[in-house]
């Protein structure tokens, strides 16, 4: 018990170590000469800086909430609906998924094509938002308690009822723990939207203004306002959730895709849901270009990507373009998969093994994804170079952090009768890691690949945009110079086409094993 | 057609530009909505019109004018024909080869930059000042860039692929630290932020080595071209008076707009004023500021043909300039 109640304190101190370690590297200009400042040159710059905050943190904060509070209307009214019909919830998986699956960086562009002034930025960030909370009110719908769903049908009660005394108020935690993690999520999605949009005010906004002067501490002022930001957005809804609920929740979210339950009703009936599934997303792309009305030459829709693949004067030159970045990315991508997969997994092993120096860690971790990667990557280069070990980095880093959540979470929760077991054997630590561990935990590591997979290709993506020049990255970037607006849309529906089938091979694969091995999927 | 406005109002567009002609609460006696998109985010390189609108001359042509600042996913093209704004400052390569290749309804009615501004910028520790000294070396392009730099070394005689182009993300420190030995950018801007790191730049024009083209060309429609040419034409005359009045003084301009046009952009006023200075050589013409000489068309035509982009002279309109 006592060294319990010592943990924060130590949690605190290597915490403190870290960071005097970060002052010194930064003040000796050990990395990259200099592109790594002092934690205190980086806060004495923000003091400096800190009448250009204000404006620029009000213009974030009013896109995100927008968004967030929009993306977040949605995702409830989408949870309700999927989580009353099975039909519905089938019939909207390829959206789910895309939604989920779609590299921002891809999508961006295409926004600021189609929509203009706040639009972009607004939609980015409930982009972001909509899958984590619509998977959370479908979980928290599905979980109630049948026993008291049952009371209500005995008393007469509508199904209208049965939803609004229990299942609204049972699946209010899980609500609440999906709002939370969705407003750090709103925070980037915006930033994002304003590097790029043209717009004058906004973290993003500033971040593009400030990239040129070459001053790395006025950088990580910008990404650790940004930090804050989403940090305090988090905490905010933490606190909320627990006035509100009562109840504490785990930090973690299920961010698998909800599953209709068995499928029923006819062959036909189940092939036609199918195809819906596939078509829907393609359908509501059409839509969306319909309703801005934007001119065809700007905005294709998926016939005119498809003629200009395929049948325009030059498809042949498209094709061989796009096949010629899709050889460069590939590789790449599936090597930064293993290595982001690999680092959340070493990272998860040593936090079970050094639980404290990975508690000291993780607000370095934290840092790491709420940094905007464009002011990030400059610097990368200086250390890593432009080749194959700077785009594994960065896609490491886009990559490792929902993964290591899941995989701790799923070590975590390996009995601890099956842990001593081998022990009392005379097995080693390391031993028993192998023996128990790692197969007990094999769901966790199954839904970390499906969080890594999709965002694999925007890391690498990003490395290939702003480093190396190569693949589809390099591609997007190009043909918005020559306004090739096939090739724009083109890359942009490969990239999130290409994201859903990574993701779908990996339910696949992980479906055939657990099946084998008797386990059921994590959630 | 009802519809579709009141979506795109849902959608924020015309909300947030302030300058729909569709909306129906502007006074009728108040002068004409009109919106240009410029290409990059607030600096010294639209000084010009920011005067313009601060004194008032685009409201004496009766022009109410809505500006509207880029960024790098904007691309002011598509701003046009999406009908955003009436006109945008574009590169001449990405407007010709849209007219060439897809068919865009585009003309270019003016041009800001009679010599673009665009270089290779080294450091003089380790100096690149001709094509030839890139041979062997690492120099950072935006990829929009790639194939005017591939015209320039091709025009000089030097095969591309002896130079190593990788991508250049808008950030001078991999330069500076000597990670790459050259990057392409502005040469009115970075020399200068360069200088603020303690080290000494220099630089040379892609202009001054064969590939002659504007920047900044002023484009409308087609379609707009046709229903608001005197507009056009007073927002030329207007463009030219604030252009000349900025010229008059290069430092007079940037230190007012500190907290109005340059607030909050990250950059600083001293930046402002070495490339309101460094950019009076480029955009000088003895026809005055914003004009197309056949000579310079004919240049341009030339050196974009070098990397594959066929214009023609019927792209370039300069009635408009004549009627100023």
């Amino acid at each position: 018990m006592a060294g319990e109640a010592r943990l924060p304190w130590s949690g605190l101190r290597n915490a403190a170590i870290l960071l005097a370690l970060w002052e010194i590297v930064g003040r000796l200009d050990l990395v990259a000469g200099g592109a790594l400042p002092g934690i205190t040159e980086i806060l004495l710059r923000l003091w400096e800086d800190r009448a250009d905050y204000p404006r620029h943190i009000w213009a974030t904060l009013a896109a995100s909430g927008a968004g967030f509070v929009i993306g977040n209307v949605i995702a409830i009214a989408a949870g309700v609906i999927f989580a009353l019909s099975p039909t519905a919830l089938r019939l909207f998986r390829g959206v789910n998924i895309a939604v989920f699956a779609l590299p921002p960086i891809a999508i961006a562009p295409i926004l600021v094509l189609t929509l203009s002034g706040m639009a972009p930025r607004i939609v980015l960030a409930a982009l972001g938002v909509y899958f984590v909370t619509m998977t959370a009110t479908v979980i928290g719908l599905s979980q109630a308690d049948s026993r008291a769903t049952d009371l209500i049908r005995a008393y007469g009660g509508s199904r209208r009822d049965a939803l609004r005394l229990v299942l609204f108020r049972g699946a209010l935690p899980s609500i609440m723990a999906g709002l939370r993690v969705a407003a750090p999520n709103a925070v980037l999605g915006a930033i994002l939207a304003e590097f790029g949009g043209g717009g004058r005010w906004g973290l993003g906004a500033y971040l593009l203004g400030s990239l040129g002067r070459g001053e790395p501490d006025r950088l990580w002022g910008i990404g650790l306002v940004a930090t804050l930001i989403a940090g305090l957005s988090y905490g905010a809804f933490a606190l909320l959730s627990r006035r509100l609920v009562g109840a504490t929740r785990a930090v973690t979210l299920n961010s698998a895709i909800p599953e209709a339950p068995a499928q029923t009703g006819s062959r036909a009936a189940r092939v036609m849901l199918a195809a819906g599934a596939v078509g829907l997303p393609f359908l509501m792309w059409w839509a969306f270009i319909r309703l801005t009305g934007v001119p065809d030459l700007i905005a294709k829709t998926p016939l005119g990507v498809i003629d200009y693949l395929f049948f325009a004067r030059t498809a042949e030159m498209a094709q061989a373009r796009l096949l010629a970045a899709l050889a460069e990315t590939l590789p790449i991508t599936l090597a930064g998969m293993l290595a982001g997969l690999g680092f959340a997994f070493a990272l998860a092993i040593a936090s079970k093994v050094f639980p404290r120096a990975i508690e000291a860690f993780m607000p370095v971790a934290l840092i790491t994804q709420t940094m905007p990667l464009v002011a990030l990557t400059p610097l990368l280069v200086l250390i890593l170079g432009r080749g194959p070990s700077l785009t594994l980095w960065v896609t490491i880093s886009v990559t490792f952090f929902p993964a290591f959540v899941t995989l701790a979470q799923g070590i975590a929760l390996v009995p601890r009768s099956a842990e001593e077991l081998p022990r009392a054997y005379g097995a080693g630590r390391w031993r028993e890691i192998g023996m128990v561990t790692i197969p007990a935990s094999l769901p966790y590591l199954f839904a970390a690949t499906r969080l890594t997979v999709p965002r694999a290709l925007l890391g690498v993506m990003i490395a290939e945009w702003l480093a190396t020049g190569k693949g589809l990255g390099n591609l997007l970037n190009q043909s918005r110079g020559y306004l090739d607006y096939g090739m724009i849309w083109t890359v942009a529906s490969v990239s999130v086409i290409l994201s859903v089938l990574f993701y779908q091979l990996v339910v696949i694969v992980e479906r055939r094993v657990l099946r084998r091995m008797g386990m059921a999927t994590a959630e | 057609m009802s519809l579709r406005l009141n979506r795109r109002r849902f959608l924020g567009t015309s909300a947030a530009l302030g300058a729909s002609a569709a909306m129906p609460w502007r006074p009728a006696n108040a002068s004409t909505p009109f919106t240009m998109q410029a290409a990059w985010i607030n600096d010294a390189e639209f000084a010009g019109y920011f005067i313009g609108i601060d004194e008032g001359y685009y409201a004496e042509e009766g022009i109410d004018l809505t500006y509207l600042p880029g960024g790098p996913d904007v691309i002011p093209e598509s701003t046009i024909i999406a009908g955003r704004a009436d006109l945008a400052l574009t590169t001449p390569d990405t407007t010709i080869r849209a007219i060439v290749e897809q068919g865009a309804p585009f003309k270019i009615i003016g041009a800001q930059y009679q010599k673009n501004p665009i270089g290779v910028v080294s450091l003089a520790s380790n100096p690149i000042l001709t094509p030839q000294d890139l041979v062997g070396k690492t120099l950072a392009v935006p990829p929009v860039n790639v194939i005017s730099v591939n015209a320039m070394l091709q025009i000089n005689g030097i095969d591309p692929a002896q130079v190593n182009i990788v991508p250049y993300a808008y950030d001078p420190t991999p330069l500076i630290q000597g990670e790459i030995d050259a990057s392409l950018d502005f040469t009115t801007n970075v020399p200068y932020t360069i200088s603020q790191q303690g080290v000494e730049a220099v630089s040379f024009l892609l202009y001054d080595y064969g590939f002659t083209i504007y920047n900044d060309t002023v484009v409308v429609t087609e379609e707009v071209l046709a229903e608001k040419r005197d507009m056009l034409v007073g927002w030329l005359r207007a463009s030219r008076r604030g252009w000349d009045v900025n010229f008059e003084d290069p430092n007079l301009w940037p230190p007012r707009w500190a907290d109005t046009w340059f607030a909050g952009t990250g950059r600083t006023i001293e930046n402002e004023l070495f490339f309101n200075n460094a950019q009076a050589p480029l955009m000088e013409h003895p026809d005055g500021y914003l004009s197309m000489s056949e000579d310079d068309i004919e240049a341009n035509l030339s050196a974009l043909g070098e990397v594959g982009i066929v214009g023609s002279r019927d792209m370039f309109d300069t009635t408009l300039l004549e009627e100023i």
